[in-house]
């Protein structure tokens, strides 16, 4: 088409799928964001990574860019809907405390991969974000691109039932999605990854494989008993711990690993509930359990990363 | 005393730089701004008398306020300072006494230069001292950021830390100038780290340069360069008459909807109409699942002909000057049809389970813990629809066919609940349900009932269009009452978590306008039994006391808000005293409108206050049991005159009313009424009802017992009606 070489999409013509993450990544290097790992274990978005969870709590600022990949099971297609992932990319961005200009450097990170704002009609819709499993909840918008939805943009008010103080921005882009966009195709599986494999030959078969085992090997029986035996040992440890008294707490304590159990709880409940397995009332039980975890965490970590805990370590 | 003030006023430009407000806040926010505003330079006293109030203006990214004229200083003032009494001030030699030199003190002022102020209490030592009048710049310095921060929103935010302020989106500006051109200054304050200034920022197109303004008129007009439209109402008309222009040539419209467009003004600076189009083959799919689509998800507007087709085309309203290369309109149409693609899948995968297949998959979804399962509920409305159907049966308002219509129709009212349709687009429950059971070849009546009965939503919604329908509804909104009030989630205050009120509305709405013969009482009752034979945590204490509660108060907001009659004419017709009652809920508005009519006459507003005078005497006198009491008038004890001529007169009305009655004729029952008055009048006048001998008083309270019951309080407790003024002439002695 004459009319695309109007686009500043033009110029990064066949902007791949890495291509765009190295691109959004450097944005975020260059604001001083530190580039983080993935985290290895499933979550069900990058919020959920210790890299945000902990660190937007407490006083001390921080800015960090990672990509995730995030697990929502109930969302499983067999790789058979072109949009619909059982995993799928994110890139995940905390800014702590937020610049007053957070929403240009968001729009400037776009311009990079080759979104201009004066061709496309960027809007910031209302739609307030939470977690209840991580007691965790923000007031944001989505960001809409032309109609499509491409990233959550989040001021976060609380994280494992603490208030926020300061306040961090969360900014989570749906990759898939701004490829499919960037690459002008519709279907998630023909996004070019690099400039000669698909995401069809990277994905495909592990998005089978995950919808067969989340929506038919999965027995909803083991995967109780899993949850149970996370949960139990999240309870164990945590039990130790607050059995001191409040001024004698442990300083040496494994407190990420509670916070895995945690995090492996909330995916099996995920499993639980794309199979239909939970009834609501059981739901709200189970989801009541996991954030008690996570709440506990919390507040051990804030004991931990407070001005007497440094005088101890010291 | 008061020195000679120049008054001089000057405009003033307030403008709040925000991160996009949500839309649905925007307007609200914007009427708060103005409101605040004007009321803080009235109590700060910087509007005269007859000044314009605030004019405000708002987009996404701004709330703009504009007073014409504020004074650029306070008027200065007299300050009265009372101290003690001149009695108490001065001893019996003449001399100031403690308290008056203490005060003096206080206000260091020696005592003979005190004044003797006369007050309402007496005359009192006092002191006047002249305040001068503030700088408005200084004194809404230190106003506006309670009149901005006070602004109402029912969710808020912090941005910077805990300790910072609150608002729905962080703000990034402040313009806050007085008087214009090159007189114009700042009002100095700060929110948050943002301090006010003379800059504002244009639309994003723009980038973030900061524009500088020192007038009203060349804010607006800079602001318009740089594609910022403040003005809603402009931007209304920009979108109404792009919306014409692009569909008028194709004789084509949108279809209209007033909600939609609210959102599409509050959400854009500088908005342009787009149309775009899809595939025809999503034609197929039902026109309310696709405007659903379009227009919940999408803000688009669904586009139809002439003759009301739905179109393979939509409007979408952005926020920039246009699209020249297409791309925008691409983008749209794109996830416009990964929307419709998947509605077209769970319309194919939805119509393989039958409805009633589903109906055992309801047992899996919970209503409410306490109240069970779809399944439960859908039990429950059986035997209430049941209930409903014998008595409209009994009246020959039903037949069998109608029947076996509403049972169906409630057996599947809530499969649809089940469907992937519902579970995504969860505002088309029962309209689902109603385009499925047509698809599925249930009678029309069925599949219509089922398509209705979550009506009507709200107020101004109408009721479902067939009896069937009603029916349903009806039985669906006393279900989620009484099995509410039954385990205890009965709305309290502002609190009503289950949305009860709004159920109640439903039940009186539906009562009123569509099932005018139901009696509301037996079907309640039907109601409660169920509710306490299948609710194990049901508390049955007092439940139908408080549902027939309920239902009166919500009786009386429809007939105040929606009938709209008058406070007291309502309070009269569901007063509980009423023998009528209020079961059939058409009749009782009936006798409410009829009530109303006649009670303007002067007539009727002696009666009002002759009812009154006589529940006065009886509630005194006689007490609550013989109030309520059945007794007769012995009429061998009645006297000669005015005491006969009352009674005859209550005997001749009363039957006179139960003919009347009996033929629902409530205007000439309350006309009829109203002709006791001069028996009523001269009875009072010459009568003494408290006479010495008991015998004579007791049955002249029965007299009055039986005017009371037959008469007053028959159809209306007349004694609630309030009587105005204009008839304070009634002899009332």
């Amino acid at each position: 088409m004459v009319q695309r070489s109007l686009d500043k999409r033009a110029a990064t013509k066949g902007l791949t799928f890495q291509d765009m993450i190295w691109r959004l990544t450097s944005f975020w290097a260059r604001q001083g964001a530190v580039v983080a790992l993935p985290y290895d274990l499933e979550v069900g978005a990058g919020t959920m990574c210790p890299e945000t969870f902990f660190r937007v709590l407490g006083p001390q600022p921080w800015n960090v860019v990672y990509v995730q990949p995030s697990r929502r099971p109930a969302d499983g297609r067999y790789g058979e809907n072109p949009n619909r992932l059982i995993k799928h990319t994110q890139l995940q961005v905390i800014l702590k405390p937020p610049p007053a200009n957070v929403q240009d450097i968001y729009l400037r990170s776009l311009g990079d991969i080759g979104i201009d704002f004066r061709n496309h009609d960027i809007r910031f819709e209302e739609d307030n974000w939470e977690a209840p499993t991580l007691g965790a909840w923000g007031i944001g918008w989505q960001v809409m691109l032309d109609g499509l939805e491409i990233t959550q943009f989040t001021y976060f008010q609380q994280s494992g039932g603490v208030d926020l103080d300061p306040i961090s921005v969360e900014l989570t882009y749906g990759l898939e999605r701004i490829a499919a966009f960037l690459q002008n195709v519709n279907n998630v599986y023909e996004v070019m990854w690099n400039k000669s494999v698909k995401y069809y030959e990277l994905r495909h078969r592990e998005e089978f494989e995950l919808s067969l085992y989340d929506f038919e090997s999965a027995s909803a029986e083991s995967t109780r008993q899993l949850f149970e035996i996370y949960e139990g040992e999240a309870a164990r440890l945590l039990k130790y711990y607050f059995n001191f008294d409040p001024s004698h707490r442990p300083a040496r304590f494994p407190l990420r690993k509670v916070y895995e159990f945690c995090l492996k709880c909330s995916h099996l409940f995920n499993i639980l509930d794309a199979r239909a397995a939970i009834s609501v009332t059981e739901r709200v039980g189970l989801i009541g359990r996991i954030r008690k975890i996570a709440t506990e965490v919390a507040q051990i970590y804030l004991e931990q990363s407070g001005p007497a805990a440094e005088v101890e370590s010291a | 005393m008061t020195a000679k003030q120049k008054q001089r006023t000057e405009p003033l430009l307030l403008e709040v730089g925000v991160e996009e407000i949500p839309a649905r806040f925007l307007a609200g926010a914007e009427r708060n701004l103005g409101e605040r505003l004007t009321e803080a330079l009235m109590r700060l006293r910087l509007l005269l008398p007859d000044a314009p109030p605030a004019g405000t203006f708002s987009t996404p990214r701004r709330l703009v306020a504009r007073v014409p004229a504020v004074l650029l200083r306070q008027p200065h003032q007299v300050e009265e300072i009372i101290g003690p009494p001149v009695k108490v001030a001065f001893g019996p030699d003449g001399k100031p006494t403690r308290a008056a030199e203490s005060f003096a003190e206080r206000n260091a002022i020696s005592v003979n230069r005190l004044l003797k102020i006369e007050t309402p209490k007496g005359l009192y030592l006092g002191l006047r001292k002249q305040v001068r009048g503030r700088f408005a710049r200084e004194i809404l310095g230190e106003t506006l950021p309670e009149v901005i921060l006070g602004i109402g929103f029912p969710k808020s935010m912090y941005w910077t830390s805990k300790t910072g302020p609150r608002f729905i989106r962080p703000i990034r500006w402040l313009v806050a100038i007085l008087a214009e051109g090159d007189k114009a200054r700042i009002i100095p304050f700060e929110i948050g780290g943002v301090r006010s200034g003379k800059s504002t920022y244009g639309h994003r197109v723009a980038r973030a340069k900061a524009i500088s303004v020192k007038s009203f008129d060349e804010y607006a007009a800079k602001l318009r360069e740089r594609q910022v439209e403040i003005d809603p109402q402009r931007r209304s008309e920009v979108i109404r008459s792009e919306i014409k222009a692009i569909l008028e040539d194709r004789g084509f419209n949108a279809v209209p909807d007033e909600e939609l467009h609210q959102w599409v003004i509050s959400s854009t600076e500088w908005p342009h109409a787009l149309i775009g189009g899809f595939d025809r083959r999503f034609l197929h799919l039902p026109r309310e699942i696709l405007i659903t689509v379009m227009r919940d998800h999408q803000k688009y507007f669904a586009v139809e002909s002439n003759s009301g087709a739905l179109q393979p085309n939509f409007v979408t309203i952005i926020n920039l000057a246009g699209d020249s290369a297409g791309l925008i309109r691409e983008g749209h149409e794109r996830v416009l049809t990964a929307r419709f693609a998947d509605a077209e899948f769970f319309w194919e995968t939805d119509l393989r389970v039958p409805l009633e297949a589903r109906q055992a998959l309801l047992e899996k979804v919970t209503y409410q813990a306490q109240m069970g399962s779809y399944a439960a509920k859908v039990e429950r409305m059986s035997v209430i629809a049941g209930g409903i159907c014998e008595e409209m049966e009994r009246q020959g308002s039903l037949d069998a066919t109608g029947r076996d219509q509403v049972l169906r129709a409630v057996r599947l009212s809530k499969c649809d609940l089940t469907t992937q349709m519902v579970r995504e687009f969860t505002e088309l429950q029962g309209i689902v349900g109603g385009l499925y059971a047509r698809e599925q070849n249930e009678p029309p009546m069925v599949a219509e009932a089922i398509y209705d009965h979550y009506k009507p939503a709200n107020a101004d919604d109408t009721c479902p269009r067939n009896k069937v329908g009603a029916i349903v509804a009806l039985a669906d909104r006393i279900d989620s009452v009484v099995a509410g009030f039954a385990v205890g989630l009965e709305p309290t205050g502002s609190s009503d978590p289950f949305g009860l009120r709004r159920a109640g509305n439903a039940i009186i709405k539906i009562a009123v306008e569509s099932l005018v013969e139901l009696d509301l009482a037996r079907v309640t009752a039907t109601a409660i039994d169920c509710a306490q034979g299948s609710l194990a945590s049901a508390n049955s204490v007092d439940l139908a006391r408080r549902v027939e509660s309920f239902l009166r108060e919500r009786m009386d907001f429809y007939f105040r808000e929606v009938a709209g009659l008058r406070y007291d004419t309502v309070r009269a017709v569901l007063s509980p005293s009423v023998p009528a009652g209020v079961s059939v809920p058409a009749v009782a508005l009936r006798r409410a409108q009829a009530l109303e009519m006649a009670r303007d006459t002067e007539d009727f507003l002696a009666l009002a206050a002759a009812a009154k005078r006589t529940r006065n005497i009886l509630t005194k006198s006689a007490g609550v049991d013989l109030l309520n009491s059945n007794a007769s008038v012995n009429s061998e004890l009645l006297q000669e005159g005015p005491e006969k001529e009352l009674f005859a007169a209550c005997e001749r009305i009363t039957k006179e009313l139960a003919a009347l009655v009996a033929q629902g004729d409530f205007e000439a029952s309350f006309r009829t009424m109203s002709g006791i008055r001069p028996q009523v009048d001269r009875f009072f006048d010459k009568v003494l009802v408290m006479a010495e001998e008991p015998a004579m008083r007791e049955n002249r309270l029965r007299l009055l017992v039986h005017l009371n019951r037959d008469i007053f309080a028959r159809l209306a407790e007349l004694s609630e009606i309030a009587v105005e003024t204009q008839v304070s002439s009634v002899r009332d002695r």
